[in-house]
């Protein structure tokens, strides 16, 4: 993977399971399913255009809002629930690398908040678009939002390595920075991950709110920052204080 | 003996103005150790520093002969059973086991699992879920995990915790095992007769510092031979008691207290086996005798002040 860390397969099922066991994950699961509502209201109501709607959907909620919390509170959990309850330590006190571990802990919670995140963001878009259903429509709004997902994994990974509050802060983040500030500072956005998730959605839907950048480069910034993250956290697991 | 397990460089530990722990050296070889002190006493911190869990804030830690910190492959070698009572609830014993054992290496971790948990007295629940375990499970699937590796190194922080009786008397063995196959073993605990049993030398740390080390006899002995404080509620004729008993050189002082007596006593065998005969002679009754600060803090406070007495 980065710098030749390969994913620690049980690591991975074990943090997997993790994250999927307990209530929480029933609360997020419902979270995920909100974009359905409005989805299925709209379509039984039909006065805007299907493309309208759902491009706003995407960009106002779905990417902003619904996955970024669910991502933000899985991906803290992934390491931030080890360390508070001490797991942590059964996997520190092995020779597996650090990297190798922060990588597996990020595709893990990636993975399982594309798990609760995709099925009905597909559905709001079935729904919503009706016939106008097209992939691109479809699929460039999932990468988008699965893009950012990552890298709200990956820096809420490295925030659980050096807060003991990595769920507040990343909360914190979308609620202030990038649910507000962001919304009348045009340049803030440059430090949203939501954004950049936007920015690739609507190479598939009508741009009703994202910023004046190339996908491309969305997507090299959204690759760094969760780079730049795992390699940060893995260097706290070698250097911090453990519980 | 070959070259040291584990090695304190005159390692310091502190925590903002707390120090955890303060100028501590020592080495490990071969055989079982264990690390006395209260709690609070700077054993887990040492413990932590020995498990690179944590770098000291001065002085050295090898671990054979590696810094953790720079790279974790001696973690192959080394069993870790720590302080937090920590468990995946919704896995077996024996996935929690096999799963540790295949994270440090080891060839055919299921088969490592089975001997570790059959080693802890544990087969019969290897394939429950831990949600429903009592402490003492818990701590022997943490002892398990740590030794199904077979690791030259074992740091076992209070492994008697939680245990029933029975279950003490097997841990107590199977540690005394692991130290007679030649492996190292650092083992804490907060009571001084459970240290007794497991392990022939000791550490004792006081507010951080390494008061006593050595045999455990010895310490124990120590222990035993310092002057003690007992507490005389003479009914009657407590002067005169007093007098005889300082005049018979049994006591070294005596204080008054509030119509007690208070005498402090250096050799607290002859004491206890004249003291009937004088309070006889003088014709007091005795309503009350008890030692004072016998508790285990007393006798830490002791080691220590001797420590400090002796310029260490």
């Amino acid at each position: 993977m980065i710098g030749g860390a390969a994913v620690i397969a049980p690591v991975y099922r074990l943090t997997l399971r993790s994250l999927l066991d307990g209530r929480r994950t029933l609360a997020l699961a419902l979270l995920a399913l909100v974009p359905v509502i409005p989805a299925v209201v709209f379509a039984a109501a039909g006065e805007i255009d299907p493309e309208i709607f759902w491009a706003r959907l995407v960009q106002r909620l779905i990417i902003p809002t619904v996955a970024a919390f669910v991502a933000v509170v899985i991906g803290a959990s992934a390491i931030g629930d080890e360390r508070d309850d001490g797991t942590i330590l059964y996997l520190l006190s092995t020779p597996q690398s650090r990297l190798g571990l922060v990588v597996t802990k990020v595709l893990a919670s990636w993975t399982a908040a594309a798990l609760l995140l995709t099925p009905p963001a597909v559905v709001a878009g079935l729904v919503t678009l009706g016939s106008e259903a097209t992939p691109g429509r479809i699929l460039w709004p999932l990468a988008g939002m699965l893009l950012a997902c990552l890298c709200y994994c990956a820096v809420t990974a490295w925030l659980s390595t050096v807060s003991r509050r990595p769920v507040v802060i990343g909360v914190l983040y979308i609620l202030l920075w990038e649910g507000s500030i962001a919304t009348f500072a045009a340049s803030a956005d440059r430090l949203s991950i939501a954004a950049y998730g936007r920015v690739i959605a609507v190479e598939g839907v009508i741009d009703v709110n994202a910023p004046e950048t190339a996908a491309p480069v969305a997507l090299i910034v959204l690759a760094a920052v969760a780079a730049i993250a795992i390699r940060a956290a893995a260097r706290r697991l070698t250097r911090s204080e453990m519980p | 003996m070959s070259a040291p397990s584990l090695t304190f460089d005159n390692v310091s530990r502190w925590y903002g103005d707390t120090v955890a722990l303060a100028d501590v050296s020592f080495t490990l070889g071969p055989g079982v150790t264990g690390l006395l002190g209260h709690n609070g006493a700077g054993k887990s911190t040492a413990l932590k520093l020995c498990a690179g869990f944590t770098r000291p804030s001065s002085g050295t830690v090898r671990v054979l002969g590696s810094d953790l910190s720079d790279s974790p492959e001696a973690y192959r070698r080394i069993g870790i059973s720590h302080d937090r009572d920590a468990f995946w609830p919704f896995l077996t014993a024996r996935a929690m086991v096999a799963l540790c054992a295949r994270l440090r290496g080891v060839a055919d971790p299921d088969a490592a699992a089975a001997r570790a948990l059959a080693q802890v007295g544990l087969e019969d629940a290897a394939d429950r879920r831990m949600r429903g375990f009592s402490h003492g499970m818990r701590q022997r699937v943490k002892l398990a995990q740590a030794l199904a590796h077979d690791p030259e190194l074992l740091l076992l922080d209070e492994p008697l915790n939680g245990l029933d009786p029975a279950q003490r008397r097997a841990v107590v063995e199977l540690i005394h095992r692991l130290g007679d196959e030649g492996r190292t073993v650092l083992v804490s605990s907060h009571v001084l007769h459970e240290v007794e049993r497991m392990a022939p030398r000791v550490l004792v740390l006081v507010n951080g510092h390494l008061v006593a080390s050595g045999a455990t006899t010895a310490i124990r002995e120590l222990i035993a031979d310092r002057p003690r404080v007992i507490r005389l509620e003479p009914a009657t004729e407590g002067r005169a008691l007093a007098r005889e008993l300082v005049g018979a050189g049994l006591v070294e002082s005596v204080r008054f207290d509030d119509g007690a007596l208070l005498v402090e006593s250096g050799d607290i065998e002859r004491f206890s086996r004249a003291l009937a005969g004088v309070a006889r002679d003088v014709g007091a009754r005795l309503r009350r005798v008890e030692p004072v600060g016998d508790d285990l803090e007393s006798v830490y406070a002791y080691l220590h002040e001797r420590a400090r007495g002796v310029g260490r």
